[in-house]
């Protein structure tokens, strides 16, 4: 008794009789071997107190009721996913994860091979018996070629696979620094395995990183024998499917690298990394224009991906929220990262917008003919239509009556400057102008607010936005 | 004959349960297969005869119980022989001796309030809002896997919390990501998840266990059209999830909608007070276009950092005793936890009920509606109060638990009840579920209801209030 383990079992059925000091373990069962030797090497290291032992699903489940260190149970296959985030939150624990076949080589695959791979410092002891035994006896992804199970009464044939050889396995990943498979059958193997188990964990208290140890154990109830004969088992049958070794070993070769997380609460920090700025204490309001009598516009910017609509349908917002107003936008795409339809809907009122979509704007911006088309028809009757006269060379002759339509040359506008990109923003400038909604200036304060990083770039904006508010005049509207 | 130096094995035969381990383990041959059954285990202990014993320990490592072949020096010193049929348990003090405790269990570690100076507000899509809220929350462990229209809550935690000392994890499933918040919940800390639909069907494992364990975390579900992989419109067909389907077993957990970015930043600080309250995950259900709508969001006072709960697993000696885990084998316990659980769930229904009401006070036709529908719905609401319909909007904040008590008090006023939802009518199943719980009887409910990934229009909605016949969905 290493200390390690609780000197009474209180979680074994409250402790009573017998079961205060014996496990659940079957006669013969290698998890008890185990147990023992990881309790005796924690002793060994000095770190009963950081450790978290995670129970996996399988036998193994009850592991809490006998460690004297901190214990989480796991759902079936996830204990590398609890581990994991046992260790990020508490990165001075030692964490293991402790799982038999069913559990690590089938419903927990994926958690197993991607936890191995992101390599941080946590162990791995896999428990292989080559069968299911909490549930019965079934088929394991580890069970041997023609071995009868419960559910491989006939012996386990080729459409059921092949044994998954776990440590070779795991031991071609990048990620982990040490990979041994060892075994439990005879006194010498025992001291391998214990000498493993211990590296192991030496591994993850010095930070150096993710070590996975594979014990073939035996499982007398299911195979059907008695633990004498399970453990020749497992040498004569076993053994040659997984034969024992190091599989990988770059422990001393990898230096300790794991701090592990260690947050910081420092409110600046964080206000800055969300782009927030200080308090003003000045603030610019303005007030709702007494031309405009709706006290809630909304608008719809339509075009192609890489239009620049979302550019100029959020800037729109930006600058009307600095002005003191309520703004909303919500993007739609169609499902392609390029290209494919890009359309805006926006929303701007004097003090709350309520219904932040634009089913029928009061202005329509539009960069093709295709958004015209679909959205020339959905402008409330006086509200105003502005599209790029250059892409859309022909008008739609079915535009509906009623609505300022203003045929805007964006692309072209944009291009004699230089630059086709910042069509968008003369489309902004041409928008300004028709429906003066905003102060003149107040979408050029607001981009150069946005751009403050790139002032390069903000001359061609200025000269952009000048150039759209100058190609709406009192003759075209 | 000097005394070996090594202490040779004893054995306390109600400890052993014959596996013979030990026998092949001997080099010495001084331990043989027994040949008694033991009156107390029925089973057959070995036998010892360690005339020959060097204290070599081969023995005790090839033993698989805790309390099996010990070295001698554990032995207690009174005579424990002669004993037979009349076995009966010792108490370990007496038989090893008094073991050092642990120091006394942890307390519960104090929070700590952090003001932070004041800012302009940020102009943010909703999905950030809710990132930027974690943060202030004290949230510095997210573990999540894409899906939309969720993601930019993940992708802006994947740049701040490295510079915050933080941990963001993709893990390589929504499975797998919601185990490690079963770990870092644990462990007592803050973290959480954005998901959508499909991802958070597969994390409904995670939070069964989650809401049977105790533990808290944050579920922002951004929800898109569905079923299957359905599209990615905003929709409100997860609500029967969050509110009645979270995982097998007896799981309930508190739902909140918002429906603004703002709220999706209030929500969200609000979400994690209360998973840490209850000790249990909480749900934001937003919609799709909540996640990516942008508009104006005020940034809070204060940033929390959280303390170390007193039950969590955080591997340090004063949380050593402590046991995250969600089994109770005797069908007695269970009982006993799910009893824990129901009057956790009634407590949680009296206290955190949460409405928002929108020109009800003197309505006599109300609308029930959540997150962006509510908002088409309060524009309907001003349309049709300027053409004198008394008319209000019942906006529920928690979803579960239905805040059917500030709806008890317009009922005896309210002629029409209108329920307005993207979806087949989860929001309104909630709306008489609660009141069949509460003893109402169902007044006439009508609604307004659009599916697939299309809101209700407030045209559609103002239709239904003013009685006129709605055009057809063509």
């Amino acid at each position: 008794m290493s200390g390690v383990f609780y000197e009474k079992f209180e979680r074994h059925a409250h402790g009573e009789g017998l079961k205060a000091h014996s496990t659940h373990y079957c006669p013969g069962c290698g998890h008890g071997v185990v147990h023992r030797d990881i309790a005796d090497i924690l002793k060994e290291l000095d770190a009963q107190d950081r450790t978290i032992f995670i129970s996996p699903v399988g036998c193994s489940v009850f592991a809490y009721y006998y460690f004297d260190t901190g214990n989480s149970q796991a759902a079936h296959g996830r204990a590398p996913a609890v581990a994991l985030g046992h260790k990020l939150a508490a990165p001075d624990s030692l964490v293991i994860s402790y799982q038999g076949d069913g559990d690590l080589a089938s419903i927990g695959l994926a958690e197993t091979i991607s936890i191995a791979q992101m390599g941080v410092p946590l162990t791995v002891i896999f428990i292989n018996n080559a069968i299911y035994g909490m549930t019965g006896g079934q088929l394991a992804p580890t069970s041997l070629t023609g071995q009868k199970t419960a559910t491989s009464p006939d012996g386990r044939g080729r459409a059921h696979g092949q044994p998954l050889k776990m440590a070779e396995l795991i031991a071609q990943l990048d990620g982990p620094i040490y990979v041994e498979r060892v075994a439990l059958y005879d006194a010498k193997n025992r001291v391998k395995a214990r000498r493993a188990i211990k590296k192991a964990l030496q591994n993850q208290l010095e930070g150096r990183g993710y070590s996975f140890i594979e014990v073939l154990s035996e499982c007398p109830t299911h195979l059907k024998l008695s633990p004498v004969e399970a453990e020749k088992w497992v040498q004569e049958n076993m053994e040659p499917v997984y034969p024992l070794g190091v599989k990988k070993d770059v422990s001393a070769t990898t230096e300790p690298w794991f701090k592990g997380p260690r947050p910081s609460y420092e409110p600046e920090e964080v206000l800055g990394l969300a782009g927030a700025e200080p308090a003003l204490a000045e603030k610019r309001r303005t007030e709702w224009p007494a031309h405009v009598a709706k006290r809630d516009l909304s608008f719809k910017f339509a075009g192609s991906g890489g239009d620049g609509a979302q550019t100029a349908a959020l800037l729109l917002v930006r600058a009307a929220i600095e002005l003191g107003y309520d703004a909303t936008h919500i993007p739609a795409y169609g499902p392609e990262s390029r290209g494919g339809t890009s359309y805006a809907d926006v929303h701007i009122a004097a003090t709350e917008v309520l219904n932040p979509a634009a089913p029928e704007p009061d202005v329509l911006v539009a960069f093709n003919a295709p958004s015209l088309t679909k959205f020339a028809h959905t402008v409330v009757p006086g509200g105003t239509i502005l599209y790029d006269s250059t892409i859309v060379t022909v008008a739609p002759t079915d535009l509906p009556a009623g609505r300022h339509i203003l045929g805007i040359p964006f692309t072209k506008i944009a291009a004699d400057l230089g630059k086709p990109m910042v069509k968008n923003v003369v489309a902004l400038g041409a928008l300004q102008s028709a429906t003066k909604l905003l102060p003149d200036d107040a979408l050029i304060e607001t981009l150069a607010h946005v751009l403050k990083d790139k002032a390069a770039v903000l001359p061609l904006n200025r000269s952009a936005y000048a150039a759209g508010l100058a190609a709406v005049t009192p003759a075209t509207v | 004959m000097t005394a070996p130096a090594r202490p040779k094995p004893f054995l306390q035969p109600e400890y052993c349960k014959g596996c013979l381990r030990c026998v092949d383990a001997c080099p010495k041959h001084c331990i043989e297969p027994g040949s008694e059954i033991n009156p107390a285990t029925g089973l057959i202990p070995v036998e010892l005869h360690l005339d020959a014993c060097n204290g070599c320990s081969l023995c005790m490592q090839a033993c698989p119980e805790p309390f099996g072949l010990r070295p001698e020096t554990e032995r207690a010193h009174e005579d424990h022989s002669g004993r037979g049929d009349d076995f009966d348990l010792q108490d370990p003090a007496k038989l090893f001796g008094p073991k050092p405790r642990p120091s006394d269990p942890a307390a519960d570690e104090r929070d700590t309030v952090i003001a932070a100076p004041a800012c302009e507000p940020l102009v943010l899509k909703g999905n950030y809002a809710a990132a930027i809220g974690a943060l202030f929350a004290g949230c510095r462990h997210v573990f999540g896997y894409p899906i939309t229209p969720s993601t930019e809550g993940a992708e802006l935690m994947a740049k701040i919390l490295p510079k915050l000392g933080g941990a963001f994890v993709q893990a390589v499933s929504e499975t797998a990501a919601v185990n490690m918040m079963y770990g870092a919940g644990g462990a007592g800390v803050p973290c959480m998840t954005f998901t959508s639909g499909p991802g958070f069907s597969l994390m409904l494992e995670g939070v069964s266990y989650m809401i049977g364990a105790e533990l808290p975390g944050v579920f922002v579900n951004v929800m898109r059209g569905g079923p299957g992989l359905g599209n990615l419109g905003p929709e409100q067909a997860d609500i029967k999830l969050a509110c009645r389907g979270l995982g097998h077993g007896n799981t309930h957990a508190i739902v909140l909608a918002p429906g603004t970015p703002q709220e999706m930043l209030d929500l969200t600080i609000d979400a994690f007070t209360l998973a840490f309250r209850y000790r249990s995950p909480v749900v934001i259900l937003g919609d799709g276009y909540l996640g990516q709508m942008t508009g104006i969001v005020k940034l809070p006072e204060t940033m929390l950092r959280r303390g170390k709960p007193s039950w969590s697993v955080c591997g340090d000696r004063d949380h050593r005793h402590n046991l995250i885990s969600s089994i109770e084998l005797l069908e007695t316990d269970l009982e006993k936890r799910n009893e824990h659980l129901n009057r956790k769930y009634t407590a949680i229904a009296r206290r955190e009920q949460r409405a928002d009401l929108y020109r009800c006070e003197d309505a006599d036709v109300v609308i029930v509606a959540c997150n962006t529908p509510a908002r088409m719905a309060k524009g309907a609401v001003e349309v049709a109060r300027a053409e004198g319909l008394k008319v209000g909007l019942f906006r529920p904040i928690t979803l579960w638990p239905f805040p059917i008590s500030a709806l008890a008090d317009l009922l005896p006023q309210t002629k029409r009840l209108i329920v307005v939802e993207a979806g087949p009518g989860q929001l309104e199943d909630e709306l008489r579920l609660a009141l069949s719980h509460a003893g109402f009887a169902t007044p006439r409910i009508e609604h307004v209801r659009r599916h697939g990934g299309v809101l209700p229009s407030q045209r559609e909605i103002l239709n239904q209030l003013l009685g006129t016949p709605a055009a057809s969905h063509a």
